[in-house]
């Protein structure tokens, strides 16, 4: 995913803010990494550009 | 049958067609139709066809982009998105100041779609794994919401009107095409698993859909009714594909 999209993401379980950790980046694209709550701390992968957001 | 069971019922089921599209799998509700001709008698043109051909599994029941009337720059939010076929048609139609987002709870389909995305360069299209009655989505961030074939599969149907109806902007469209039932079901017709897959088993009654839609807050225009889908795809099973749009 594009750190752009961020923006307009929010936690599935508690529509809170999501803070990006990037683990590996390719060309603007996040490839792997997490998003974690600021709100309910739940956190949520992102596995080969796809994240996960499931809510939990 | 629980919620939880009904999900994993249509998770299973469309991560199993995902697996083997390419190979002209496709729901089991459609018969020995192709995709292409499902596409075409559900209103694709051949150039939308071509366009994403990959992308096409033949699991719609309308074309919810043509009805949208999509403008560049517009945030399209795509509830199910499968393996992307509405998606990239929508891409091209926001263009590169527009962004489309799919979201489907299925891994497969969404493996899939980023694949298909990667491989023909498309900038301005992303997917997310997440619930269509749980949107990872920010309030009010979307202008158009489109689904294909899709709401049906949800258990509660008036929560997914409910999220849609939370992230679209004030000014926001949403554009559905799915299955409704014009006459009741049997118990057994309900809690057969592959009429749930198959778009038939969790469909509501059509009046109570369109309460749904009004108990979430929106108000609506029904653009469409194909009744004959049901002998086309459905073997003759009192239903429709409903196209309608919806507003705040």
């Amino acid at each position: 995913m594009k750190k752009e999209m961020l923006d307009i993401l929010c936690c599935p379980t508690c529509k809170g803010d999501l803070e990006l950790e990037i683990k590996k980046e390719d060309e603007g694209e996040i490839i792997e990494g997490s998003f974690t709550c600021k709100k309910c701390n739940c956190t949520y992968s992102i596995d080969e550009g796809i994240p996960n957001l499931l809510p939990k | 049958m629980k919620d939880k069971d009904v999900k994993k019922i249509v998770k299973d089921s469309y991560s199993e067609i995902a697996k083997k599209s390419g190979n002209g799998g496709s729901c089991g509700c459609c018969g020995s139709q192709s995709e292409i001709d499902i596409a075409k008698s559900i209103g694709y043109s051949d150039e939308e066809i071509a366009t994403a051909s990959e992308a096409n599994l033949g699991l719609g029941c309308g074309n919810p982009t043509a009805l949208a009337n999509l403008n560049p720059g517009d945030i399209v939010l795509d509830l199910g998105s499968g393996a992307g076929f509405d998606a990239f048609l929508a891409a091209k139609k926001v263009g590169e100041s527009g962004k489309v987002i799919g979201v489907d709870m299925t891994d497969e389909m969404i493996g899939k779609a980023r694949e298909i995305a990667k491989r023909y360069g498309y900038k301005n299209v992303e997917f997310r794994l997440g619930d269509i009655d749980n949107l990872p989505i920010e309030s009010e961030s979307i202008s158009v919401i489109i689904s294909n074939c899709v709401i049906n599969l949800a258990p509660d149907k008036l929560k997914v009107f409910k999220e849609a109806y939370r992230v679209l902007t004030k000014n926001g469209r949403m554009y559905v095409s799915d299955i409704v039932l014009l006459g009741k079901l049997s118990e057994e017709q309900k809690n057969n698993a592959e009429l749930i897959a198959g778009c038939v088993g969790g469909a509501m009654l059509k009046d109570d859909y369109l309460k749904a839609i009004t108990g979430a807050g929106f108000k609506y225009r029904i653009l469409d009714e194909d009744t004959d889908i049901s002998n086309r795809q459905y073997q003759g099973i009192n239903l429709e594909s409903l196209k309608v749009e919806l507003y705040k």
